[in-house]
């Protein structure tokens, strides 16, 4: 087979980082080659040199047999599409207009609508596609969408495709749908480059597969006679004495009880979190961990199932409501629903607060002297509690959200990826206060996609896939391979 | 990871003078317009003391702000929230008309004609309100159905025309110190009560806003909704609490205009939303929500007020107001970018140069 991409020996590290450490890789044409790893293994960095939007430190990538020097640009020039996990499309325009975005067939300036259509509707029934090319893309189901940004590929003629998680969150017929056309694409002669979480799938359309581990390449397969158990085998296999090595603390009774909860994409999860113990929530991305929080904290509708906290049902869940059940909910995304960037820290610090209290004054002095109190508790790098939370680094932010949750004297902390973003220091601060939290005899859950996270905090680890709990993990088997065996593994393990 | 290192200059919370203290930018540039407009006076009067900075025309500057003052206060609050109102010109004159209609044709009496108008104020403003919380289409464009929608009632209400009364509402615009003489100009010293009823106004929305819970509500949903909702926030309700405080503000507005023309027209509120919007904006209010105060209203109120009055003065055809308006607003608004970059790239000078070892600079 014709060589289209080869990567010889790249490096890229980032500030203290070693993203990508001596990777060869290649890609044929008419080829599926998946690469596979955990999260943080090195694949989004190894896209991102392919696609040109990364620069490698060392080593040198070849362009059927020629060296080159990828830009964005030039990547697409060569033929490399690449298509992420989040849709960039135009959501307002059709499906023909997307495609032809900056790349418009048009004569003496006029375009050329009925050739640009002749050749969407071309692609479009050649991957047997059912979407018209007037349709508004904002109007097509996402697995629609990306089959759109696979057949602009075709439209002109790429070479390389490189699909990153083209199916989380993707209903199964959907899958299958968007694996039959990525076969369809390989038999037209393109390249494809598959990263995906899911292995069956990996299964399913790879010819061959790469696994990397720690930014490292640890082995390289063609599909036949390779074992799902070989491959996790693979992709684990840190040292676990290198994690964070954590205080356990007595457990007590349980302060909160979910019984078959179903809701925003939820099916059936039943579990009983107790005092002083992390109950860990593993699982990819998309498999419906963060939307269990929502149900759990009740700012998303429950459909059906009980909730009990301190042994008392909860019924019309809403954040105001948790809140009052001493429930704390410190959420993935910091900026967006965390954070009041625009406001003091002082402000920040008292927001969850006032659910509490039934004064209709408000005491800026008295918040500025909490405020403060939290900068010296937490350590927060601020001069006092005047600055905004907009001017802090990450890892001082999310203890500004924290400090916002201590101060409601919560009795159930809600984790969902405590240290995304944050520099090493600061996330052993966090894991200590953690720790603190237990000690009070706080009960934790903790949603984390960090695999020596979620096994050197975790009391026990709940596992999650496509939306239900496939598994509850008990400390002593807690360890890589369980939980991604269970994570993306078959079901019956 | 280039978040990080930029974090880490940012950490030493260096913030500039004028983020520190967020009304010093437009207080500093309406000061300096003050001091050009009463030097531009004396230079061209040889030396008399400027006629701008005379006490009576001082109070009718206040006389002018005061109505639109009112409505610019619950502008901020609807703005902080991150919310506008582009109803509140039409809406006035329709309360200006509603009352009109109840003192001269009605027979409501005069009270009963004053809580019609503000009842149909905060009703109107109400129903938008509700709508705006509960519907994810723009308070941009919900508040502009309104003001169509107010103005056609209002033109039904009075057959397109005027309204006139004879001086019922008089006592709105009673003279409080009747007698005082200004010793500049030798002319007489008005305040009436509205203007005090201004002051109050803004009084009680700046403790509202800073003092109380429902207050830092406010910001918190302007400055984030979805991390309001969860820190227990009712969204819905703070987003349809301002309106409702908007509308009953600008119901006694438009009355108190009312009672300074004497005439319930469709004109009366033209532009109010307008010069409002322009007088919260050069407060320092954004348009983005979360961020504003009164304080900072209180200066574009009177900033926007004294420009017209300041032509006036100079004796420039009312065009140029026009022109001179409309560049304040662009010098005020972008002036705090303007300083804040300046300050941020001093800061970082400064940075560069400060870490001299201390062995260093004890060898010398």
């Amino acid at each position: 087979m014709k060589e289209i991409l080869r990567l010889d020996h790249v490096s890229k590290s980032f500030v203290g980082v070693k993203a990508m450490q001596g990777i060869s890789f290649d890609l044929c044409a008419g080829e599926i080659h998946c690469l596979c790893g955990e999260n943080g293994a090195g694949k989004s960095t190894l896209i991102k040199v392919l696609s040109g939007a990364h620069q490698p430190d060392e080593g040198s990538i070849y362009f059927e047999g020629q060296k080159v020097t990828l830009t964005p640009h030039q990547a697409l020039a060569l033929g490399i599409q690449t298509i992420y996990q989040e849709h960039i499309v135009f959501d307002s325009l059709s499906v023909m207009e997307n495609i032809f975005m900056g790349l418009e067939v048009g004569r003496r300036g006029l375009l050329d609508r009925r050739e640009m259509r002749r050749q969407t509707v071309e692609v479009l029934q050649y991957l047997k596609a059912d979407i018209s090319p007037e349709t508004i893309m904002g109007r097509l189901s996402s697995g629609q969408q990306k089959t759109v940004e696979i057949a602009k590929g075709l439209v002109f003629k790429r070479k390389a495709i490189i699909l990153d998680e083209p199916t989380a969150s993707y209903s199964a017929a959907e899958i299958d749908n968007l694996l039959d056309i990525i076969k369809t694409v390989r038999a037209s002669g393109i390249g494809i480059i598959y990263i995906s979480h899911h292995l069956d799938e990996v299964f399913r359309i790879a010819d061959r597969v790469t696994v990397l581990r720690d930014g490292r390449k640890v082995s390289h397969y063609q599909i036949q006679g390779l074992t799902k158990t070989q491959l996790i085998k693979d992709m684990v296999g840190r040292d676990p004495s290198t994690f964070y090595q954590r205080e356990t603390v007595p457990i007590g009774e349980a302060v909160l009880e979910a019984r078959h909860l179903t809701g925003n994409g939820v099916r059936d999860v039943s579990f009983v979190l107790r005092r002083g113990e992390v109950l860990g929530f593993a699982g990819m991305t998309g498999s419906g961990r963060s939307e269990l929080m929502e149900l759990l904290f009740g700012s998303a509708r429950l459909d059906a199932g009980e909730l009990f906290i301190g042994g008392r049902r909860v019924r019309h869940a809403s954040p105001r409501q948790s809140i009052r059940n001493r429930m704390c909910f410190i959420t993935e995304d910091r900026q967006t629903t965390g954070l009041f960037l625009e406001q003091t820290i002082a402000q920040n610090v008292m927001v969850a607060n006032m659910v509490n209290t039934r004064d209709f004054f408000a005491n800026p002095a008295d918040d500025l002297r909490t405020g403060d109190g939290f900068i010296q508790k937490l350590s927060i790098k601020a001069r006092d509690a005047r600055i905004w939370a907009m001017t802090l680094s990450g890892g001082n932010q999310q203890k500004v959200v924290l400090a916002k949750w201590f101060n409601t004297a919560g009795d159930i902390y809600i984790f969902d990826e405590p240290t995304r973003g944050i520099d090493v220091a600061s996330k052993q601060e966090i894991y200590q206060l953690m720790v603190g939290l237990l000690k009070e005899g706080k009960a934790i859950i903790m949603v984390s996609s960090d695999m020596p996270e979620v096994i050197s905090m975790s009391d026990r680890v709940a596992v999650m896939k496509d939306g239900e709990m496939v598994g509850l993990i008990d400390r002593g088997a807690i360890t890589e391979e369980s939980i991604l065996t269970l994570s993306i593994g078959d079901k019956a393990v | 990871m280039s978040e990080r290192t930029s974090a880490d200059t940012r950490d030493g919370n260096d913030l500039s003078l004028f983020k520190r203290h967020e009304n010093l930018t437009v207080t500093a540039i309406f000061v300096s317009f003050v001091i050009i407009i009463a030097v531009v006076q004396l230079l061209i009067t040889g030396g008399k003391y400027p006629t701008f900075l005379s006490p009576v025309n001082l109070l009718n500057i206040l006389q002018q702000v005061s109505v639109p003052g009112i409505v610019a206060v619950g502008m901020t609050m609807v703005m902080i929230s991150g919310g506008i109102d582009l109803s509140v010109g039409m809406l006035a004159s329709l309360v200006s008309i509603v009352t009109a209609l109840g003192v001269s044709k009605w027979h409501f009496g005069v009270v009963g004609s004053i809580l019609a108008g503000v009842l149909t104020a905060v009703v109107l403003e109400t129903v938008m309100g509700f709508i705006i919380s509960r519907v994810k289409v723009e308070p941009f464009i919900i508040t502009l159905g309104g003001m169509i929608t107010f103005e056609g009632i209002a033109l039904l209400l009075c057959n397109s025309r005027e309204v006139i009364m004879s001086g019922e509402l008089n006592f709105i615009k009673a003279n409080l110190i009747a007698g005082s003489k200004d010793p500049v100009t030798g002319l007489n010293l008005v305040i009436p009560p509205y203007v005090l009823a201004f002051f109050f106004i803004a009084f009680l929305a700046g403790m509202l806003l800073k003092y109380t819970k429902y207050g830092r509500r406010i910001y918190a949903v302007g400055n984030n909704p979805n991390a309001a909702f969860l820190a227990g926030i009712d969204v819905k309700a703070m987003r349809l609490s301002v309106y409702v405080i908007m509308g009953l503000l600008v119901g006694l507005a438009a009355v108190m205009l009312l009672s300074r023309i004497n005439v319930g027209i469709i004109t009366l509120g033209q532009g109010l939303e307008i010069d409002t919007i322009a007088m919260v904006v050069i407060g320092g209010t954004a348009l983005r929500g979360g961020k504003g105060n009164i304080v900072g209203t209180l200066i574009g109120v009177f900033f926007l007020g004294s420009i017209g009055n300041a032509m006036n003065m100079l004796r420039l055809p009312s065009e140029v107001q026009f022109v001179a308006k409309g560049i304040v607003i662009v010098i005020a608004v972008s002036a705090g970018h303007v300083s804040s970059a300046v300050s941020e790239f001093m800061s970082r000078r400064r940075k560069v140069m400060v870490p001299v070892p201390a062995a260093a600079v004890k060898q010398e």
